[in-house]
């Protein structure tokens, strides 16, 4: 039997998308790219997770509920802004209960997939990246 | 009514000309609060007019519509959270946007300027409706939640397992977005618009350059008419499909889950190959496409039709499934009358009402509504069904009609642009109605009312007396987005 070295588990938050960035997360577990077999997969709680996907430019509304899972994840850990407005280069930034990022609440993150949004496959490789490295 | 009534209270024209637009039947289209004190309200009438009744505010109160029309409860919730106006006589004016970290003072629709925000460091909870009494268990879940979702804070009043009431506490995902397209010129504002909501953007896009066209007297050419009603199905179908593949996991039937899944991939990759989006983002402001790419479109659907025809065969005959889909989340005709349901969930009570039969975009087509009464999650299921397949009748017209050359589509916006127009379409959630106030080519005011904020209301109410349990089953026959409702 092949032994798997890795495996990569994220957590999701949206922080304020337009859901696109999550229908492209939902892809991912589509039968078509099937992150599961790559031994990467969404779990349910932050304390079993290895990383935090993070898409929408973080309301001030979901800044505390943000703030609270991603100190529940445990170290080492990765912070992934997915998509644009997680990226802090999204069309609402400047908007008046937008953050304007995952940057300006948290962290800089430890990966940045851009795109509005990002194809399903470039955030598959991403992900594939960060648990081989 | 006498004239001495009118004088003892000045707001009874102001309701009793909303409610003979009720009674009327008439569609009401939205409720838009100004800067300047004014309220107005919209209503689509069977003729296809739109109506405007107005109020203005005296001391920062209007007359509550709620008392007489619930469906505007969230509405003039809305306008006394962002504008600081007082709905007088709502029965419930609990915050509904605004959250304990907003400065009391800062009212954003009223505020001219963007200076920085002082956020107070608080909980954004805001108070809870729920049922007291013995037995009872209150149950919260969200804002984030266990699997890909967006961001929603539900809390379940719960009797044993049954679901007694449900308090939903959206606007987690609440970023601005109407005060961030003030001050915006048109073009400023195409990306913005496109971004409302991933799920309903062509709807948002037609909305937008419907208001737009209408101020500039522009002409549309029947080739850019046909090509519009292609992306509006396009999208119908996409979301239909997200959703027609959802509703089997709520029931734990995998293979229709993820056999739609791939059929939403596979129509979804066809899209983006012709229209350059996989979500159609930004598509419609682009006008020089779909007749170079009919013969890619025919191929597409025709691709698409064989595969769809096995999946439906697949739902279809799963007897168990359709039996676990009836009777649960029951929205009655009345009830789905009064609280101001909109699309697949008013349909789905018996109720024929889509809105394409009134947009003058589908004057040369024959809007199908599917005759459904059941009101429950197989009822909505079926709504979808039937209307994946007029979607799929209505491009094959469209395209039947985009022929001849390339014509150059080209107009110029006016600088100038200035006046205030009011524009709707049938989204796949619902009635979508937009209302935009610009002077000089300047966004002063944009108001959205989308056909999810309508329903999220009416999935409160479908979730009562059912089992907890059946909760992720009947939120999946609504499947309402949160960013078109949040903005
Ligand atoms: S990056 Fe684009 S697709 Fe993703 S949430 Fe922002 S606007 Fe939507």
């Amino acid at each position: 039997m092949i032994q798997r070295k890795k495996s990569l588990q994220c957590r999701h938050v949206d922080a304020g998308s337009c859901n696109a960035c999550e229908q492209e997360l939902t892809a991912l577990l589509s039968k078509e790219l099937d992150i599961q077999h790559y031994g990467i997969d969404i779990v349910a709680s932050p304390r079993h997770a290895d990383a935090l996907l993070v898409t929408g430019p973080v309301t001030d509304t979901m800044q505390p509920a943000l703030k609270k899972v991603w100190e529940a994840v445990p170290k080492p850990r990765q912070l992934i802004a997915v998509g644009d407005c997680a990226a802090g280069c999204g069309v609402f930034q400047k908007a008046y209960a937008s953050h304007g990022g995952v940057d300006k609440v948290l962290e800089k993150p430890d990966q940045t997939i851009l795109g509005c949004p990002p194809d399903p496959e470039k955030i598959l490789d991403t992900l594939r990246e960060l648990m081989n490295s | 009514m006498s004239e001495a009534s009118r004088v003892e209270n000045p707001y009874n024209e102001w309701i009793n000309d909303n409610i003979s637009h009720k009674k009327a039947g008439d569609v009401w289209l939205a409720l838009t609060g100004y800067r300047d004190g004014q309220i107005k309200s919209h209503w689509l009438r069977a003729n296809g007019r739109i109506d405007e009744v107005k109020t203005a505010c005296m001391d920062a109160q209007f007359a509550s519509l709620t008392p007489s029309l619930p469906e505007v409860a969230w509405d003039e919730r809305e306008i006394h959270d962002l504008f600081g106006y007082h709905p007088k006589g709502h029965p419930d004016l609990r915050p509904l946007v605004r959250t304990p970290r907003w400065p009391a003072s800062f009212y954003p629709m009223q505020k001219q300027s963007d200076d920085h925000i002082e956020w107070t460091d608080v909980e954004p909870d805001n108070p809870a409706k729920v049922v007291e009494g013995e037995g009872i268990t209150i149950m919260k879940v969200g804002p984030t939640h266990a699997g890909i979702i967006e961001s929603g804070h539900f809390v379940f009043s719960i009797i044993g397992e049954n679901i007694l009431h449900l308090d939903a506490h959206l606007f987690q995902n609440h970023r601005g977005v109407e005060k961030a397209l003030e001050s915006l010129s048109v073009q400023e504002a195409k990306p913005l618009i496109s971004r409302i909501c991933g799920a309903d953007t062509v709807s948002h896009q037609y909305n937008f350059l419907s208001a737009v066209e209408q101020l500039a007297g522009r002409k549309v050419p029947e080739m850019i008419e046909w090509q519009r009603i292609i992306l509006l199905e396009s999208e119908r179908i996409l979301s239909h499909l997200n959703d027609l593949a959802q509703i089997p996991a709520g029931v734990g039937f995998t293979v229709a889950h993820q056999r739609g899944l791939a059929m939403k991939e596979m129509w979804q990759k066809g899209l983006s190959a012709i229209f350059g989006h996989r979500f159609l983002f930004d598509a419609m402001y682009q006008e020089k496409l779909a007749v170079s790419k009919k013969e890619q479109l025919q191929q597409l659907l025709a691709s698409f039709i064989t595969q769809w025809h096995k999946w439906r065969k697949l739902a279809d005959r799963q007897q168990g499934f359709h039996d676990r889909m009836r009777g649960v989340g029951v929205v009655k005709r009345d009830d789905a009358e009064q609280l101001g349901a909109v699309g697949v969930a008013l349909r789905a009570a018996g109720v024929s009402v889509d809105v394409r039969t009134l947009m003058p975009l589908y004057r040369h087509n024959r809007i199908h509504i599917p005759q459904v009464t059941g009101g429950d999650v197989e009822a909505r299921f079926q709504v979808r069904l039937q209307e994946v397949e007029h979607s799929i009748a209505l491009i094959r017209n469209a395209l039947e009609h985009l022929q001849g050359n390339q014509q150059d589509t080209s107009w110029s916006i006016p600088d100038d642009l200035t006046g205030e127009a009011v524009s709707y379409s049938e989204s796949p959630h619902g009635l979508n109605a937009h209302v935009m106030q610009i002077q000089n080519g300047v966004i002063l005011r944009y108001h959205v009312k989308s056909g999810a904020y309508r329903n999220w209301p009416v999935l409160a109410f479908a979730v009562a007396g059912n089992a907890v349990a059946d909760f992720p089953l009947i939120n999946k026959s609504f499947e309402l987005c949160y960013s078109c409702a949040d903005r």
